[in-house]
C-alpha cells in the first residue's frame, strides 16, 4: 500500500488543494510569494528563504471578474488567472513577480498590481530574443529584482545563498528528468496525468519539500507493480500550459503522453543553472537561452541560419529530436490555446521541422474551457486512428 | 454474420446494419433528441427490426459521433473522422477529400487507400456548422428543408458578412427590414458558410474527387453554394447523413475479419438493448 501522504498521493492531493501548504507556512511566518510565469527565477526567492509559489489558472472556474479589466478576445489563461486573482484566492500572498514573457502576462501584470493589494510587487522586464545585448539587459533586470527583494526582506542577497539556491533547483530540475526517465518504457511507469500533478505540487512546495516529494514519486514508480495501460500511441505534447489532468486525461484517453513540453511538464527542468562568478548570470542565462517556450524568439539570434530554412528550424526545434527518439514518440499533438499568439505563430514551423524528421503531428486550438474537452479527445483520438492503422 | 454502425452526432442519431458480404441490411435515422446520446437502444431496436434481425446475430458494433462514448453494446468506438472517411471512400472509391457538415461541427478528411489520412475540423463554434440554417430559418420563419430551393431563386447577391450565427441573424433581420428579398437573403447565407467551409478545406488541401456529406448536403442549395466557393465538382451520396454508421458498419466487419483471419477472439460486450445512461459505461 502506498503512503496517503508521500509521492503520487501527495502529489495529487497538493494538486487538488495547491494552496494548502502555502497557507500553513505562512502561518508559521514564512513569507509567500506568487509568480506566473516559469520565467520568473525562482532560485532568487528561495535564497531569501521565500517561498515562491505559482499563481495558476483553473480551467473549472467560469471567468466572471476579470471580464471587469480585460477583453474577451485574450488569452484565457491568463484571464482565468487574473480572475482567480479578483475573486481573492491568492491573497494570502506576500508578493508577486511578474514578468514580461508576453504581452498577455505584461497587460494582466499591471492590472493585477492595480487591483490586489500585496506588500510586494514586482513586474521583471524579459527580452523576447537571445542575442547577447538581450543578455545584458536581462541581467540588468535580475539586478534590479534583486535590489527590491532585498529591499522587500531587508536581507542581502548573497552569492553563497544564491549558491545553494541554484543548486537545490538543479536538483529538481534532474530530479523530473529521472521522473521523465520513467516514461521511456512501454507501457511508461507513470503517466502524464499523474506527472501533470507531480509538477504542480512542485510549483506549489519550496523546493526542497518539492525534491523530497520527487524521490518518494521516482521511488515509488519504480516499484510499484501497476503501471498505466499501454495505448495505441506514445505522444508528445507541445503546449504553453498543459497542467490541468482533465486535459492530459482527454488527450491520454488513446494514447501514452510521454512528454509533456510545457510549463505544465518538462519545459522549465531541461537543463541545468551555471554557477557562474556573477550568480546573477548564470541565471540570466539559463531562464533566456535554455528554456525553449515560444515567447523566445531564436531565431532572430542566429542571423546566419535565417537564410537557411532548414538550420533555423533545427535552432528553434532540435531539442525535440532526441526526445522523439529516445522516448519512441510516434505522434506530437500541438495543444494551441486560443489567442496565444506566440504559440500559434511558431505551429507552422514546427510543423514544418516535425515532417523534416518524419513524425506525424496534429494541432488542436481550445479555449481553455470544460467545454473543449469532448471535441479534444475527438480530434485526438482521430489523429492516433491516422497513426496507428 | 452480421456488423452494425452506430453514429450518434449531435442532432441525429443513425445506425447501418450490413451483412458479411458488405450488403446493407437496413439503415435508420433518428433524432439524438433531448435525451442526447440515449436513444441509441430506440433507434438500434429499429434498424434490426427493419432487417428482422434481434441484437444477438449482430456479431461486431463499432460506434462513432459525439455520443460514441455512452454506447453500451458497441465493442469498439471509432471517431467519426475515420468513419466517415471509409464510408465516403466505399461510396466513392476515387474520393480523396470529404467535406461533412454537420448540426454542430464541420470537418474536412484526406483520404488514401479508403482511409482518413488527415483533417481539420472547425472550432467550438456554431459558425459554419447546420446550426447556422437552423438558427437563419427560424429566425426567417421557414422550413429548414424549404431553404435551399428557395435560395436558387435568388437574383442579385447579398453579402453576409458576419459568420457569427448570432450575429449573422441579426445582420438577416437588418436585411429583411431594408426590404431585401428573402431568395437573396437565403443564397447570401449559402455562400457565406460554404466560404466558411471552402476556407477550412483549403487549409487541408482539395484534392478531387471531393464529396459532400452531412446533413447540410441535403440542401441544394447549400450543394450549389460549395460548388462555387470550392470551384470544383462536388458530389454528394444518396444518404449523405448515414456515411458516418456506413463506416463504422464497415469497420466492425474489417476489424471482424481481420480478427477471425489471425484466429483471435475479440471482446464483445453485452448484447443487451439497454438505455445509455451517463455513466453506465466506461469507455475504453
Amino acid at each position: 500500500m502506498s503512503d496517503k501522504n508521500k509521492g503520487l498521493n501527495k502529489a495529487r492531493e497538493i494538486y487538488l488543494d495547491s494552496s494548502r501548504r502555502a497557507k500553513e507556512l505562512k502561518a508559521a511566518d514564512k513569507k509567500i510569494i506568487g509568480y506566473p510565469c516559469v520565467y520568473v527565477p525562482v532560485e532568487m526567492l528561495t535564497a531569501l528563504d521565500l517561498v515562491p509559489y505559482r499563481t495558476c489558472a483553473d480551467m473549472k472556474e467560469p471567468v466572471t471578474e476579470a471580464d471587469r479589466a480585460l477583453p474577451h478576445s485574450f488569452c484565457p489563461v491568463m484571464r482565468n488567472c487574473l480572475d482567480c486573482a479578483l475573486k481573492g484566492k491568492n491573497d494570502f500572498l506576500d508578493g508577486m513577480v511578474a514578468i514580461h514573457s508576453c504581452d498577455p502576462q505584461e497587460k494582466t501584470a499591471r492590472i493585477w498590481e492595480s487591483y490586489t493589494h500585496y506588500p510586494y510587487f514586482h513586474f521583471i522586464d524579459m527580452p523576447i530574443t537571445v542575442r547577447p545585448e538581450a543578455l545584458e539587459y536581462f541581467k540588468g533586470q535580475l539586478n534590479d529584482f534583486r535590489k527590491t527583494l532585498e529591499a522587500f526582506t531587508g536581507k542581502k542577497l548573497s552569492a553563497d545563498k544564491l549558491e545553494a539556491a541554484i543548486k537545490s533547483h538543479n536538483q529538481q530540475r534532474a530530479l523530473v528528468r529521472e521522473l521523465y526517465e520513467l516514461t521511456k518504457p512501454s507501457p511508461p511507469h507513470v503517466s502524464g496525468t499523474e506527472i501533470v500533478q507531480v509538477v504542480k505540487a512542485l510549483t506549489s512546495l519550496p523546493v526542497a519539500e518539492g525534491n523530497n516529494l520527487l524521490t518518494e514519486t521516482i521511488g515509488e514508480v519504480k516499484k510499484r507493480a501497476a503501471r498505466p495501460e499501454k495505448k495505441s500511441a506514445r505522444l508528445l505534447i507541445w503546449s504553453s500550459t498543459l497542467d490541468d489532468t482533465d486535459i492530459m486525461q482527454a488527450l491520454e484517453a488513446k494514447a501514452n503522453v510521454v512528454m509533456n513540453e510545457s510549463c505544465g511538464g518538462v519545459r522549465a527542468y531541461r537543463g541545468e543553472v551555471k554557477l557562474t562568478a556573477d550568480r546573477l548570470e548564470g541565471l540570466a542565462d539559463y531562464y533566456l537561452n535554455e528554456i525553449t517556450c515560444a515567447r523566445t524568439f531564436r531565431q532572430a539570434a542566429l542571423g546566419e541560419t535565417r537564410k537557411d530554412y532548414g538550420r533555423d528550424l533545427q535552432s528553434r526545434f532540435g531539442y525535440l529530436k532526441g526526445a522523439i527518439k529516445d522516448w519512441k514518440i510516434n505522434g506530437v499533438v500541438m495543444l494551441l490555446v486560443r489567442y496565444c499568439d506566440p504559440f500559434a505563430f511558431e505551429m507552422p514551423s514546427l510543423k514544418d521541422y516535425l515532417n523534416s524528421i518524419g513524425v506525424p503531428s496534429t494541432y488542436i486550438e481550445y479555449d481553455y474551457t470544460t467545454g473543449a474537452l469532448a471535441p479534444m479527445r475527438t480530434r485526438v483520438e482521430a489523429f492516433i486512428e491516422t497513426i496507428s492503422q | 454474420m452480421y456488423f452494425a454502425g452506430v453514429d450518434i452526432g449531435s442532432t441525429m442519431t443513425k445506425v447501418v446494419l450490413m451483412d458479411k458480404a458488405g450488403n446493407l441490411l437496413s439503415f435508420i435515422k433518428g433524432p439524438t433528441g433531448a435525451e442526447h446520446r440515449q436513444l441509441a437502444n430506440e433507434v438500434m431496436r429499429q434498424a434490426l427490426e427493419q432487417a428482422r434481425l434481434q441484437i444477438d446475430d449482430i456479431s461486431y458494433i463499432v460506434a462513432t459521433g459525439y455520443g460514441r462514448l455512452n454506447v453500451p453494446f458497441a465493442d469498439r468506438q471509432i471517431t467519426e473522422l475515420s468513419c466517415h472517411a471509409r464510408g465516403v471512400s466505399s461510396l466513392f472509391p476515387d474520393a480523396r477529400t470529404a467535406i461533412d457538415i454537420g448540426g454542430q461541427d464541420a470537418k474536412c478528411m484526406k483520404i488514401q487507400d479508403g482511409r482518413l489520412v488527415s483533417f481539420v475540423m472547425n472550432d467550438k463554434c456554431a459558425a459554419g456548422t447546420g446550426r447556422f440554417l437552423e438558427v437563419t430559418a427560424a429566425t426567417l420563419a421557414i422550413k429548414l428543408e424549404d431553404m435551399g430551393e428557395i435560395s436558387l431563386k435568388a437574383t442579385e447577391n447579398i453579402q453576409i458578412s458576419n459568420l457569427c450565427t448570432i450575429f449573422a441573424q441579426q445582420e438577416v433581420v437588418a436585411l429583411l427590414s431594408r426590404g431585401e428579398k428573402l431568395e437573396n437573403i437565403l443564397a447570401g447565407l449559402h455562400d457565406a458558410l460554404a466560404s466558411r467551409v471552402a476556407a477550412l478545406a483549403r487549409r487541408l488541401g482539395i484534392e478531387r474527387d471531393l464529396v459532400l456529406t452531412g446533413g447540410v448536403a441535403k440542401n441544394i442549395g447549400m450543394v450549389k453554394a460549395m460548388k462555387e466557393s470550392l470551384g470544383c465538382e462536388v458530389l454528394v451520396p444518396e444518404e449523405p447523413l448515414l456515411t458516418g454508421a456506413l463506416g463504422a458498419a464497415i469497420l466492425a466487419k474489417e476489424t471482424y475479419m481481420k480478427a477471425v483471419r489471425a484466429g483471435e477472439v475479440l471482446p464483445t460486450k453485452s448484447r443487451r438493448l439497454e438505455k445509455a445512461t451517463f455513466f453506465s459505461q466506461e469507455y475504453r
